[in-house]
């Protein structure tokens, strides 16, 4: 046992369980003093996008009236979209529709895209997450202000509260507000980073442990590997539907 | 084991910068890439994705709608014909009742007409057989009527050629009351 001891320290810095979150440039690009480098992050961004297009060319290459299996699938997903955009933002949000199908289909092959092995998990990215859910909740904002003008402001002046709470209440509105943004970041990020570190924990234990203990983690890794394409699922589903209800919040306001 | 192997990670991770995705040089490219990745994406998914899809659910709902209104038009048109056969079912049954009834009524006629025929028939036979019985008995009474008259020429032929004594007037007297008593009815 001793005697394996070193070897498997030796091989510790490659088993870093958050080794497969490190963004790696492959080439270094500079346009105007912004950074626009290539990394194995942006390489599966577009291997994702790939995917999403790559999925749809196939499923609506001969699109027929009695659908195929893959153009069901393929329709099943546009009116999944469409059936949330209509269900929480009505006639109105008919607009929004093309953002909010990509971006459902962007996260959920960037999620799923990062369970193949090898791969790189771009939404387990907190810098990716919080761009989509800053740009998401700064047009709700700039979108409230063009459809209400400054009546906006009244979305953070709740209805029905006692002037004499106002003081208390508007900054719990604001910082709500505020909190949006963080949260819709955050939840994507960390669900993808728990599973994924959670898997990767769990091969380190596959490769440590001698045989006769191995297929316990690795069984584990199995089904979790499962869970995960559930999480990806739902983290996609729920980025979307926040997405949604921030957008009928600007054009309703509540 | 184990557990060294998970110090010496523990190490390497303490000498790194933490969680890699906290690494702010890696910033940058990823929010460039990120929004332009979404909205090359986007361009293509609303060029080329979303037209064929809804054309496709479009061109299914007009299918669905017009093959709704050919099944409601073939339904009308069914019931229609069925409404027709009923009809026409009702009126045949109608005519065929008409016609049961005709033939019984003239069924009726031609057994009353035949029966008053045969009526008819019997009565004339039955007189004519009782004109014929008739006939025959003025013709046996006529004959019979001959013979007694003959038999008395003959009686009346032996007596005159014969001489009579008083014993054979007797007997003859006795022979013709005992031929009268016999049959009465003769002499009339």
């Amino acid at each position: 046992m001793t005697a394996t001891a070193p070897v498997v320290a030796a091989a510790a810095p490659k088993m870093d369980p958050l080794h497969h979150f490190h963004v790696t440039k492959y080439l270094d690009f500079d346009y105007l003093g912004i950074d626009v480098a290539i990394s194995n992050s942006v390489l599966w961004m577009w291997i994702a996008a790939g995917l999403v297009l790559l999925f749809f060319h196939l499923a609506f290459k001969n699109p027929r009236i009695v659908p195929g299996r893959l153009q069901s699938l393929g329709e099943a997903g546009y009116l999944f979209i469409r059936g949330i955009v209509d269900d929480i933002v009505g006639e109105k949000g008919r607009p929004f529709f093309p953002y909010i199908f990509t971006l459902f289909f962007f996260i959920l092959f960037c999620n799923l895209a990062g369970l193949i092995p090898g791969s790189f998990t771009v939404t387990s990215q907190l810098i990716v997450t919080a761009t989509f859910s800053l740009m998401i909740v700064g047009f709700s904002f700039v979108y409230g202000f063009y459809m209400h003008g400054t009546h906006y402001f009244k979305f953070f002046v709740p209805s029905g509260v006692p002037v004499l709470l106002m003081p208390l209440m508007i900054p719990i509105e604001i910082i709500s507000f505020l909190a949006r943004p963080v949260s819709l970041a955050v939840r994507l990020f960390a669900n993808m980073t728990a599973g994924h570190t959670m898997l990767a924990v769990m091969f380190l234990y596959v490769v440590t442990l001698p045989w006769w203990g191995a297929w316990l983690p690795f069984g584990f890794t199995v089904i979790f590997t499962g869970v995960e394409i559930f999480i990806g699922f739902i983290q996609a589903y729920i980025f979307t539907i926040l997405t949604c209800v921030y957008i009928n919040d600007s054009i309703h306001m509540h | 084991m184990i557990a060294s192997a998970y110090a010496a990670t523990a190490e390497h991770a303490a000498a790194g910068s933490g969680m890699p995705q906290f690494e702010p040089s890696v910033f940058q490219h990823q929010i460039v890439w990120s929004i332009a990745s979404f909205f090359v994406l986007l361009y293509l998914l609303k060029k080329y994705v979303l037209p064929p899809i809804e054309k496709i659910l479009d061109e299914r709902g007009g299918k669905i709608r017009s093959d709704l209104e050919a099944a409601e038009k073939s339904r009308q048109e069914a019931d229609k014909i069925r409404q027709d056969v009923q009809r026409q079912l009702a009126a045949a049954r109608r005519l065929a009742d008409q016609t049961v009834e005709e033939a019984r009524l003239e069924a009726a006629k031609y057994r009353d007409l035949a029966r008053e025929s045969l009526t008819q028939e019997l009565a004339k036979k039955k007189s004519v057989a009782l004109a014929e019985i008739d006939a025959a008995k003025r013709a046996a009474v006529a004959e019979l009527h001959d013979a007694v008259v003959d038999i008395a020429m003959l009686a009346t032929e032996k007596l005159i050629a014969k001489s009579m004594n008083k014993n054979d007037v007797n007997k003859v007297v006795q022979e013709a009351v005992a031929a009268i008593q016999a049959n009465p009815g003769k002499l009339q």
